[in-house]
């Protein structure tokens, strides 16, 4: 709840200027400072598209079409990771510019008004992805690219692209490797930046791609099996290519018979896939997933509602409000210090090269020390030179004929 | 088309009136006071290839941060860009999104907005900052990344020193801590507008910003959207704060039925358009926090030229009759809506005649009655633009993946004749010109090769060259930046610089997903320091000053931006590192191994290793091969007691080791699978 | 007899002259061609260090008094951008530009020629006297055994396409092999100054020829080539050891007169070649520091120069093959492999000298060939260098295995590159691999010229031994 403090965009931007530095561990400390009652606390949501090029328009269709289910099932902008590898809404090819159409009806346009992308272009790769993910970001990153979570938040994950055996194509130059996913699931699970996952794959063979997950707290949904494919829905005669994949737009005919105060449990959803629609069998990876997903609705993942917790004393709820308070406060001022280093740091850096510069010269000096002052003394350099080059020859006959 | 009778049309004038000096007294308060002000205004064009443009200016003032007693508090001054300003000392920055290239011959290269508003593609932003040198690029690092955050745009690719360049004097008079980076292939859409608009007071839900639908901007030819800010408080000057300007400018075609069934482009007519039209929204109230709101059309000089033309028989000019039709309708268009006052442009410059400007103001319009400008083209009439004194273009030459040059062309636009008065030098008029352009490293510039033709014939460099200075890229480090200030002489005709390079080969990783699309040379800015675009319009109430028109008043060189290069370099192969890893490695084993065992070759143990070979019979096969080496030597074979004999003999078990190498690699395959 | 003999010499002696004069009007008329037929752009001749076009660029960016060295195009020495670079912008009218250039290239070669022949002249004096001293009497008076590999070496070098195409292609190359060459002659004359001066011009033009202290040393401390020493002293025993016949014993006093052949190391020669390597190496860092003095100094030249020859900074292709490999070579890797590259240069200098130290020469050698084979920016000028050396032991290499291969290699490589060059650059329809596979074949060439010369080498003094062995046999 202390995040919807800082709903609007402004306070996002009070709050990166605040915590520009120590955002990577703010999350941590967070997590140590709150205690260990590890409730349900936020929702965060890291959507990507992985694949380039215009003949991919669908792939940024689905993650768009998430990005509005999500927001309209209530988490906020700025608790969307939202990652497009390439600029489908105004490509020259796109006859509806700012417009991306999911349904060839063309009734709803995901590109509305209001969106918000963190990471987009030639950003979106592995590395970039897996800074997000364990949270290892150089000092600069503005705050709305990261994901800030903490132990008491829920993560959905959506993945779309092309894959394979093990591995999902980033931008068609490199890939993801499952053992790579879940060895960053594994960091976020040390780093205490998660409650519960929800990965949700859409690509061909999106089952192989959990099979490394060992953290417990997952749970995974994948489009297809290893060995089959997954199609996309229908071919957009306008837009020209094909607008949605199978598996995400019946994710999205699940969704949109919901709203924010439905608690349809995840079995539902899960139960909704139909393999002769999908063309592909969905699949669940539900082992290292404690509860029981007939009790857990879908809106624990894919909206932002808190369950009430009853304690018999508001006191020490204040409490725990109060050690946010000086959390909050504490890093606030921890910030300033952290602020001056920034602006000291370059300098440091800057005086520390010119003392290595320095004793270097200070070498060649007082090798050449003698040499250096009566080099000071010749103006033109370049005739200089060229007179030494020119007395090289009487040198060498003179030596020669010395050692005849 | 909102007509109604003329007591409705005095009443709502009265009661703007009274607004518009409510709105001064409170404006001039303000300016007393030192509180935040907000302005918002926008000015449509027609242009002479039935195309129009809009320029909306939102202006946004934000108090010296010293003097206003309670500390970082802004109510209408967006907090996030004081903030950014506070903590990099921002002295001044400009960051453009651009898509389309702003047609300069036939929209114009004179005047203040295609000078100061028309962009290379993609994002453009430098900043000036308050900060000790050797600080100047760590702000601009976290500058990049703050506005990436800021403006959902990877701006952040701006941090790495390959990117940026520090231009010394060709681009801005400010001093060394002046940075600029472009990014060429930037995609600008929605997500970028967005943040830009969260800036105004009003969003887009009030005021003139509710016209901007995204697809119908995005449906444009040109649209460029610009921040411009400037605090002059760092220099010392402490009476202003921080300057917010934003800017978008976009060339937008109004859909035309009647004009585009004749071809002919001469007696092609103009579209009508309206507001509601081109936007498809209409300006349904004002921003209430804004100081000032309102809307000009501008009519350029030639547009107004061809009018008084036609109107030489009228004795009095159109403009003056003070008859409020006058105004509205004259034989070439009809204007939907009645103007609150026309303003003259004093001392116009160029063209023969000087631009009009319609004014109106919002503030009387509600959402019973929105505003919707409309204007009805009666007669079809053809205009020019005013150009700049030359025209510039970039191309590259030569073909290949290995070498090219780049060749920048001036070709006069034959407007410069009367401007021959305005800049004399010494006793011959003499033409000036800037050009300011950066090389990204992996396209390595021999500045050596740099030619000069003025009109067709070889230059020497010196004596058309006034000013150089060029720092060379290095490898993965710096971009090369060439700053060059010509002169030539006023009567050229045209002119061409042309500059050999080779073309540079990547690390693998270097490359980026879609490499062989090639990659962009930023666009080169060729400016003209000795002429100014500025139009100054004559206000009849020096209060209301407003801030659009006081910004196209302040003296700004003309600069023109040249195209964006593509240059296609060569690509390894990048599926096969590990092939050539191997490969490589193996010939460095060859080669290590082979003159190791020729050098540890003992004669004593050959010679034993001879007897004992020639006790026991050689085998068929080994005297077979030496034969047959010894024939591929045209040598005559003898028998092998020689130590070549020996040596063939050991290349022989080296094949048979490595024949049963192979083959038990093949089946280790062939089972595995 | 004796006029006969004479008119032969003199005739051979023209027959030399002919035929360098010819090499000589060859390159001038190559020089005449418009733009030189675009040799100078040629990845094979041109590479990043011997790039004529790119010492201009650093000449002018000198002009402008900023540091030659800004910008990563010229990263050779400063004091050939003094002696060439005016001569890059010099024109003269109605010739072709860089004529001076070229002109002073083709001196270059030529000298290059006549040193390579002095050398060779001097060499065989050295074999035939010590053959004498072996009474290897049957191989002197083989008719034709004995080739003038001088001369053979000399017209080599001359006449090598690949040398040609350097000296043509306008590639600093020339200079660089005439420093090495240079510094060669004066070792086999012992002439320890010039010895000196030419390794110290060697190594800071190019850092490679550094590895050529060991065969100056050598050279200087033991003289030109020999056959092992152990075969003088086992003839010396053989002779002492057998008590001839009445009818020997004119043979016996020259025996007992034939001049001792110097087998020991003498150091007096080696001193003098140190300290004056030692000037001379003062006096052109004294040099480099005043020219660069205004650019950051010597540290700053070394960083620009030798850090760019041992980091291969510059992947732009060329006829090695370390530019690909680090092109695709994943950059945790690099640092590694390139200590493992520059090290393989280093690991063989041991045991080459070891086994080769009666012949200084033929290591020398084999240095070249090595270094011109794993160097960083290969280019044709040093394996015409090599090539031309390896004239110089026609004699002793007379039965070296594979020649004819590697002929027939040697051409078609420099057939073929070109060829996979136009059609992964030019034409776009080969990919990099096409160009990569000839340059590996091309190392893989030079690595079996290297191994069989060597063993060749090795074989030749087993063949010496081998009556000297038998003989002994004969007597025991």
């Amino acid at each position: 709840m202390r995040f919807k403090m800082y709903g609007s965009f402004r306070c996002r931007m009070v709050l990166l200027l605040l915590f520009l530095l120590l955002d990577c561990n703010f999350s941590n400390c967070l997590a140590d400072t709150s205690s260990e009652a590890t409730t349900h606390t936020n929702n965060w949501a890291v959507l990507v598209c992985t694949s380039r090029f215009w003949f991919n328009y669908r792939h940024m269709a689905n993650t768009l079409s998430l990005y509005r289910t999500v927001k309209r099932l209530g988490i906020p902008d700025e608790r969307i990771i939202l990652m497009l590898a390439d600029d489908m809404a105004c490509n020259a090819r796109n006859k509806y510019p700012a417009q991306v159409f999911n349904n060839e009806n063309h009734k709803l346009n995901l590109y509305g008004d209001n969106v918000e992308v963190d990471y987009r272009g030639y950003e979106v790769t592995v590395e970039n992805f897996f800074r997000v993910l364990t949270g290892r970001h150089e000092n600069a990153v503005p705050r709305s690219k990261r994901l800030l979570s903490d132990e008491g938040s829920h993560i959905l994950l959506y993945m779309t692209g092309h894959g394979g055996d093990e591995f999902l194509k980033f931008q068609d130059s490199e890939e993801l490797q499952s053992h790579d996913l879940a060895d960053a699931v594994k960091q976020m699970k040390e780093k205490r930046r998660f409650k519960e996952l929800l990965i949700m794959v859409d690509t061909c063979q999106a089952a192989t791609l959990f099979s490394q997950l060992q953290s417990p707290g997952v749970l995974a949904i994948g489009s297809s099996m290893k060995g089959e494919n997954s199609y996309s829905h229908h071919l957009d005669s306008d837009v020209g290519v094909s607008v949605v994949d199978r598996f995400t737009f019946y994710t999205l005919g699940f969704f949109e018979r919901l709203n924010m105060y439905n608690n349809d449990s995840l079995i539902s959803l899960f139960s909704s896939y139909n393999p002769s629609m999908l063309m592909s069998t969905a699949y669940y990876r539900t082992d290292l997933y404690q509860r029981h997903l007939e009790e857990v609705p879908v809106t624990n993942f894919f909206g932002s509602v808190m369950e009430m917790i009853h304690t018999d004393s508001a006191y020490s709820l204040l409490s725990r409000k109060e050690s946010f308070r000086v959390e909050i406060k504490m890093s606030a001022d921890k910030s300033v210090p952290d602020k001056k280093r920034l602006m000291d740091n370059p300098s440091d850096l800057d005086q520390i090269s010119e003392l290595n510069i320095e004793d270097q010269h200070g070498a060649l000096k007082r090798i050449w020390s003698t040499i250096q002052k009566e080099m000071e003394k010749v103006e033109d350099v370049d005739a200089f030179v060229s007179y030494g080059l020119v007395l090289i020859v009487p040198l060498l006959a003179v030596s020669m004929w010395l050692t005849w | 088309m909102a007509r109604f009778p003329r007591p409705t049309i005095s009443l709502f004038l009265i009661l703007s009136f009274q607004i518009i000096f409510s709105a001064i007294a409170f404006g001039s308060d303000f300016q007393e006071s030192d509180e935040e002000e907000f302005s918002e205004e926008l000015l449509l064009r027609p242009l002479p290839d039935l195309k129009v443009l809009a320029h909306f200016h939102f202006e946004s003032r934000a108090p010296p941060s010293l003097s206003n007693s309670h500390g970082r508090h802004h109510h209408l001054f967006p907090k996030a860009i004081a903030q950014l300003v506070q903590k990099f000392r921002v002295k001044e920055m400009e960051l453009s999104f651009t898509q389309g290239r702003w047609n300069y011959d036939r929209w114009g290269g004179f005047d203040p907005i295609s000078s100061s508003n028309a962009k290379p593609p993609g994002v453009e932003l430098w900043a000036a900052f308050d900060v000790p040198q050797y600080l100047v690029d760590a702000s601009w690092k976290n500058l990049t990344h703050t506005l990436s955050g800021l403006f959902c745009a990877s701006i952040n690719f701006l941090e790495s020193s390959t990117t940026y360049s520090a231009p010394e004097w060709s681009f801005h008079p400010s001093s060394g801590s002046l940075r600029y980076g472009t990014l060429p292939r930037e995609a600008v859409c929605t997500e970028n507008l967005t943040p830009w608009l969260k800036l105004l007071p009003c969003r887009d839900k009030a005021g003139l910003s509710v016209l901007m639908d995204r697809p119908s901007i995005y449906r444009g030819f040109y649209h460029s959207q610009q921040l411009r800010l400037t605090s002059p408080e760092f220099e010392g000057r402490l009476e202003s704060g921080i300057v917010l300007k934003q800017t978008l400018t976009v060339v937008l075609q109004p859909d035309s039925q009647r004009a585009s069934n004749t071809y002919s482009s001469e007696t092609k007519l103009q579209p009508s358009w309206s507001l509601s039209s081109i936007f498809g929204r209409k300006v349904t109230s004002r921003c209430v926090l804004a100081k000032s709101s309102n809307v000009y059309l501008q009519l350029e000089g030639g547009l107004v030229t061809e009018l008084e033309n036609v109107q030489k028989e009228n004795v009095i000019s159109w403009i003056d009759n003070v008859g409020s039709e006058g105004w509205r309708t004259n034989p070439f268009f009809d204007l939907s809506v009645n103007p609150d006052s026309v303003l003259r442009e004093v001392n116009g410059l160029h063209g023969s005649s000087s631009s009009v400007l319609y004014k109106y103001s919002v503030a009387k319009y509600s959402d019973s009655r929105p505003f919707d400008l409309g204007l009805t083209w009666k007669s079809p009439v053809v205009w020019s633009c005013p150009q700049a004194p030359l025209h510039a273009s970039r191309f590259l030459i030569g073909s290949g993946n290995e070498r090219g040059a780049i060749a920048i062309s001036l070709i006069s636009t034959g407007s410069n004749e009367h401007f021959l008065g305005a800049n004399i030098v010494e006793d011959r008029c003499k033409l000036e010109v800037d050009i300011f352009q950066v090389v990204p490293w992996y396209v390595k510039v021999y500045y050596h090769t740099l030619r000069v033709f003025v009109d067709g014939q070889p230059q020497a460099v010196t004596d058309v060259v006034e000013k150089m200075r060029v720092s060379p890229s290095e490898d993965k480090v710096s971009p090369g930046v060439m700053e060059l200030v010509l002169k030539f002489p006023c009567d050229i005709k045209s002119a061409a610089l042309t500059l050999e390079f080779d073309k540079g080969f990547l690390h693998i990783d270097e490359y980026p997903p879609d490499a062989n699309q090639g990659f962009d040379i930023p666009s080169a800015i060729i400016s003209f320091p000795n002429f100014h675009a500025r139009t100054h319009y004559f206000e009849d109430n020096s209060l209301k000053k407003s801030p659009m028109l006081s910004m196209f008043q302040e003296k700004s060189r003309v600069r023109s931006y040249s195209e964006v290069l593509l240059v296609p370099l060569t690509t390894p192969d990048f599926s096969m590192p590990y092939n050539v890893i191997t490969i490589t490695c193996t010939a460095f084993a060859l080669y290590f191994g082979s003159l190791l065992n020729v050098l540890r070759r003992r004669v004593g143990e050959e010679e034993r290793f001879l007897k004992n070979r020639a006790a026991k019979k050689a085998s068929r096969l080994a005297q077979l091969l030496s034969m047959l080496s010894a024939k591929i030597r045209g040598k005559k074979w003898e028998p092998p007691q020689s130590p070549s004999a020996s040596s063939s003999f050991i290349s022989l078990k080296l094949i048979v080791k490595v024949v049963l190498v192979t083959g038990i690699a093949i089946a280790w395959q062939y089972y595995s699978q | 007899m004796e006029p006969k003999e004479q008119s032969k010499e003199k005739k051979e002696k023209l027959w030399f002259w002919n035929w360098l004069i010819a090499s000589v009007i060859f390159r001038l008329v190559l020089i005449y061609f418009p733009k030189n037929l675009n040799l100078a752009s040629r990845p094979e001749v041109s590479t990043p260090l011997t790039s004529l076009r790119r010492l201009a660029e650093g000449y002018w960016l000198k002009q402008l008094s900023v540091s030659p060295y800004a910008g990563s195009m010229y990263h050779g020495s400063p004091l050939l951008l003094s002696l060439l670079g005016p001569l890059t912008v010099k024109r003269i009218e109605g010739q072709p530009d860089h004529l001076l250039c070229s002109l002073v290239f083709v001196i270059a070669d030529i000298v290059n020629a006549m040193l390579i022949r002095a050398t060779g002249q001097n060499l065989q004096m050295e074999y035939i006297r010590s053959l004498k001293l072996l009474d290897h009497v049957k191989l002197l008076e083989k008719p034709g055994k004995i080739i003038p590999s001088g001369d053979i070496a000399a017209l080599v070098y001359l006449w090598n396409p690949f040398t040609i195409v350097a000296c043509v292609g306008l590639s600093t190359s020339p200079i660089e092999n005439l420093a090495i060459i240079l510094s060669l002659y004066g070792a086999c004359k012992r002439q320890a100054p010039l010895a000196a001066f030419g390794w110290v011009i060697a190594t800071h033009l190019s850092l490679y020829p550094a590895i050529l202290i060991i065969p100056m040393i050598l050279l200087l401390g033991y003289g030109p080539d020999t056959p092992p020493r152990k075969l003088f002293l086992q003839r010396r025993n053989v002779e002492v050891g057998d008590n001839p016949p009445n009818d020997r014993c004119c043979e016996r006093e020259e025996v007992v007169h034939r001049p001792e052949v110097p087998h020991i190391f003498s150091w007096r020669p080696v001193i003098h070649f140190l300290c004056w390597t030692s000037l001379w190496s003062v006096y052109v860092l004294v040099l480099c520091g005043i020219s660069v003095k205004r650019y950051g100094g010597l540290w700053e030249l070394f960083k620009r120069t030798y850090g760019f020859m041992l980091t291969v900074q510059d992947l732009s292709p060329n006829i090695g093959v370390l530019w690909y490999f680090f092109a695709e070579v994943f950059d945790f890797f690099r640092n590694f492999f390139l200590i493992v590259f520059h090290g393989n240069i280093l690991f063989m200098m041991l045991p080459l000298a070891i086994r080769l130290k009666h012949r200084p020469c033929f290591l020398a050698f084999v240095y070249i060939a090595i270094s011109s084979m794993l160097k960083s920016y290969p280019s044709v000028g040093d394996s015409a260098l090599y090539l031309g050396l390896l004239g110089l032991f026609v004699n002793e290499l007379a039965d070296m295995q594979f020649s004819f291969f590697l002929f027939c290699g040697y051409v078609g490589v420099s057939l073929l590159s070109p060829v996979m060059h136009n059609l992964w650059i030019w034409r776009g329809t080969g990919n990099a691999n096409f160009y990569f596979a000839t340059a590996m074949a091309y190392a893989c060439l030079q690595i079996i010229l290297v191994v069989e010369s060597v063993s060749a080498m090795l074989n030749h003094d087993r063949m010496l031994r081998k009556p000297l062995t038998e003989l002994q046999d004969g007597k025991s």
